[in-house]
């Protein structure tokens, strides 16, 4: 989806399901995504009442550290209920049932889409911002962000770059990672098919970014590690930053900048 | 020389014998007859080394054909009586048609154990034991299977084994078979050996093992026509 | 006849090489050497060493239905390399897949050849077979479950079906002298396996030492079969299938299979690896299914075949 499109889809998404006015910003607030966890905590953390439990994995979480202090609920809305809380942020997808249930209970849920490039990632900070009472801070991150893109390098011929992930599964036009591989210069040689070993070293690109090393094996995750690759430039960034966006996604790019 | 001596022996808890011993010498054919579960086959299984307290086989001096012998394949004939050079490591192609040919299935030596009759399989097997070329041939009921004319061959051959100074110890239920042919008959009845005696005076002896009436009458001997 | 089998297996070989994802051209050195290489070899070890167990738990068990895989070696042989990959056990030591794997199948054919020696062959054995076998699979599904890395689950396919892509030269330098040295060890069992054919007791009359030749084939079994489950997880039914297919070759003399089943098992299992590479350009596949699949669906209607042909 391109940018300008996924940006009018996130509002009138956020605006067909926001139950709430924006004048009485919410208190307690459960996140019960990963991406919105992150987004909570950087915006937010002190009217957090409860994340996901994957905002504590360090391999797939950017706020890991500050989320060991929060605390995680499952998505069971029982357990989400006893928590008392007066909004609900969540994904487009996923616990439906849960969701569905807490409606019922007239809690008011805001599900967010998840933003696919930066002009999505600004959409997103300031929707979420504001919903939480705490536009400045919101700002404050998107400038921080811009002035890290700003610093990135444009060069006219950018380097021909592959996200391959475990399982053969790449980065095609319109995902985040693409967005970030623009963000540093460099043009993104996949069109979203998966491709597998032979085929990535019949037309290698000129950088592989892949995600850092797991800290135990899985097929999935050793075949990065084939040997046939050794001879192919690469650049290792943790999940952590390639599996949600936010203003963090800067980052992304900054490191395979470097 | 072979034999055992004050041998008892316990399987599964049940004595099967109980204080036999029994010494045979080459050129002598021993017949073993008794009811079932006198213990007969425990006895040929001992000669030929197979229990542990008595070991281990002696497998190029001594053959042991066990009762309802199978091949779970469909081995050729000749490929079964191959078998029975295992224990000289060779495939001496001399012994075995010798050996098809005494055993009278020479012609069937091409055709697969399983589909030939009852009684030529059972040749086939006997086949293997001759093939080893042994001192001493233990056989459990090797004329099971067979008809009396062909009982009467097999045992005929073995008479002639026994006679060329093989010891030959053989399991029977035929009593006939055993009075005519063997040299000597051991009757067996629970465990104990009851009778030793030369065949001509084993009769009395064998008939009473199986609590069958014994009489002078030539009509009522078990005799067969030769 | 043999020597027919071998020239197959040769130009079987050669055309693995030839057949990549979804091409059939001589490709650049890298690939060849890195990507087309192992997978050929570990095609040739792996079912060669299949095959031969297969003749020989057959001929060991005298039951024409034994087989590695069905008889749950592959099985525990996959669960011990499970455990020693997914806990990282292989990182610092990299063997350590293949201990795992060697492991896991002596205890999967120790159980089995016990088993054996106390119950007679026949369906009982089978029986038991079929328990080790889920028993393994229940274990290597938890285990995965309980992996650390968030991947694992999703990788069952590989384990409980087999596959040959991908794997690189060295865990296949690293599985092939234990692949051979089993295969070694299995292939003496010649002379004790065709004595056997006549019952266990008949065959220590002739001199055979039966306990030892089934503990041998046991230790052959968990080294050529396991070895190559630990790196290219459970492919079933090559066992099982190859002695059938020889035995209107060369007879029914367990002894006379031995020297052609690895040749057959190795040429079986690169025909099926080469269909599953073909398999996504001419049917609606995304990706070349697992090659365990392929033998699954060619075996089991063999299995049911020999089942019933051996029913009275």
């Amino acid at each position: 989806m391109r940018p300008k499109r996924a940006a009018v889809w996130v509002a009138c998404v956020c605006v067909a399901q926001f139950v709430f006015g924006a004048a009485d910003a919410a208190e307690h607030v459960i996140s019960l995504n990963l991406c919105t966890d992150q987004m909570l905590v950087l915006l937010a953390p002190e009217k957090i009442a409860a994340l996901s439990p994957l905002s504590r994995d360090p391999s797939l979480s950017f706020v890991a550290p500050q989320a060991e202090q929060l605390p995680v609920v499952r998505a069971s809305a029982e357990a989400v209920l006893r928590l008392h809380p007066d909004l609900i942020i969540a994904a487009p997808y996923g616990a439906q049932t849960t969701l569905a249930l807490l409606q019922q209970e007239h809690v008011p849920v805001l599900r967010i889409a998840l933003a696919q490039d930066f002009a999505g990632i600004r959409q997103m900070t300031r929707l979420l911002a504001s919903t939480l009472g705490v536009p400045q801070r919101g700002e404050t991150l998107l400038i921080a962000m811009d002035a890290l893109l700003e610093a990135l390098p444009h060069p006219g011929h950018g380097v021909r770059a592959l996200v391959w992930e475990p399982r053969g599964l790449t980065a095609g036009p319109g995902t985040l990672m693409d967005a970030v591989l623009h963000a540093a210069g460099m043009t993104n040689a996949s069109d979203g098919s998966r491709i597998g070993l032979e085929a990535l070293l019949r037309h290698p690109p000129e950088l592989l970014v892949v995600p850092t090393a797991a800290a135990y094996p899985s097929l999935a995750t050793s075949l990065l590690d084939h040997p046939a690759l050794a001879s192919l430039p690469r650049r290792a960034i943790p999940p952590a930053l390639t599996i949600c966006a936010g203003p963090f996604s800067a980052a992304a790019a900054a490191m395979l900048a470097r | 020389m072979i034999g055992v001596s004050h041998l008892s022996v316990t399987l599964g808890g049940r004595v099967v014998l109980h204080d036999v011993s029994l010494e045979m010498a080459p050129g002598e054919m021993v017949a073993l007859c008794g009811p079932n579960g006198a213990g007969k086959s425990t006895l040929l299984r001992a000669l030929a080394g197979l229990l542990p307290e008595i070991g281990p086989p002696e497998p190029c001096r001594v053959a042991w054909l066990p009762q309802g012998a199978r091949s779970a394949w469909g081995l050729t004939v000749e490929q079964v009586a191959t078998l029975g050079r295992i224990p000289h490591r060779d495939q001496a192609v001399a012994p075995v048609t010798r050996a098809l040919q005494l055993c009278g299935i020479e012609a069937l030596r091409c055709a697969r154990v399983d589909r030939i009759s009852g009684g030529e399989a059972r040749r086939a097997m006997l086949a293997r034991t001759f093939a080893t070329e042994p001192e001493v041939f233990l056989l459990d009921e090797p004329t099971a299977d067979l008809d009396p004319a062909a009982s009467h061959e097999i045992m005929r051959l073995l008479r002639t084994t026994a006679d060329a100074g093989r010891m030959v110890v053989i399991v029977l239920h035929a009593l006939d078979l055993a009075l005519r042919y063997a040299d000597r008959v051991v009757v067996m009845a629970d465990g104990r050996v009851t009778a030793d005696l030369p065949a001509e005076q084993a009769l009395p002896a064998a008939a009473a093992a199986f609590g069958l009436p014994f009489g002078t009458d030539p009509a009522a001997r078990l005799l067969p026509p030769c | 006849m043999t020597l027919w089998l071998a020239l197959l297996l040769a130009i079987l070989a050669a055309l693995s090489l030839l057949i990549g994802d979804a091409t059939l051209a001589l490709p650049d050195g890298l690939i060849f050497w890195q990507l087309r290489v192992p997978r050929m070899l570990l095609g040739l070890l792996v079912g060669g060493g299949l095959g031969l167990s297969g003749a020989v738990l057959q001929g060991a068990l005298r039951n024409p239905l034994a087989d590695p895989g069905l008889l749950g070696i592959t099985g525990t042989a996959g669960l011990g390399a499970v455990i020693a990959f997914y806990w990282g056990l292989g990182v610092a030591f990299p063997p350590a897949l293949l201990v795992g794997g060697l492991l896991g199948a002596g205890v999967g054919s120790a159980f089995l050849l016990g088993f054996a020696g106390r119950a007679p062959s026949g369906p009982s054995l089978i029986l038991a077979g079929v328990a080790v076998s889920a028993i393994a699979a229940a274990l290597l599904a938890l285990a995965l479950t309980m992996a650390p890395n968030p991947f694992a689950l999703a990788e069952i396919t590989f384990w409980l079906m087999g596959g040959l892509a991908d794997r690189p030269l060295w865990q296949v330098a690293l599985a092939a002298p234990a692949i051979l040295l089993g295969g070694a060890i299995l292939v003496s069992l010649g002379r004790g396996l065709d004595a056997l054919s006549l019952g266990e007791e008949t065959a220590r009359s002739l001199g055979v030492p039966v306990a030892r030749t089934l503990r041998l084939a046991a230790v052959g079994t968990a080294f050529a079969a396991g070895a190559g489950a630990a790196v290219a997880g459970s492919i079933g039914f090559v066992g099982l299938v190859v002695p059938h297919l020889l035995r209107p070759w060369f007879g029914e003399r367990p002894g006379a299979l031995l020297p052609a089943a690895p040749l057959a098992g190795a040429a079986l299992l690169l025909a099926a690896d080469m269909l599953v590479r073909i398999a996504p350009l001419v049917l609606p596949l995304s990706a070349a299914p697992p090659v365990g699949v392929l033998t699954a669906l060619l075996g089991a209607p063999f299995l049911v075949a020999v089942a019933r042909r051996g029913a009275p």
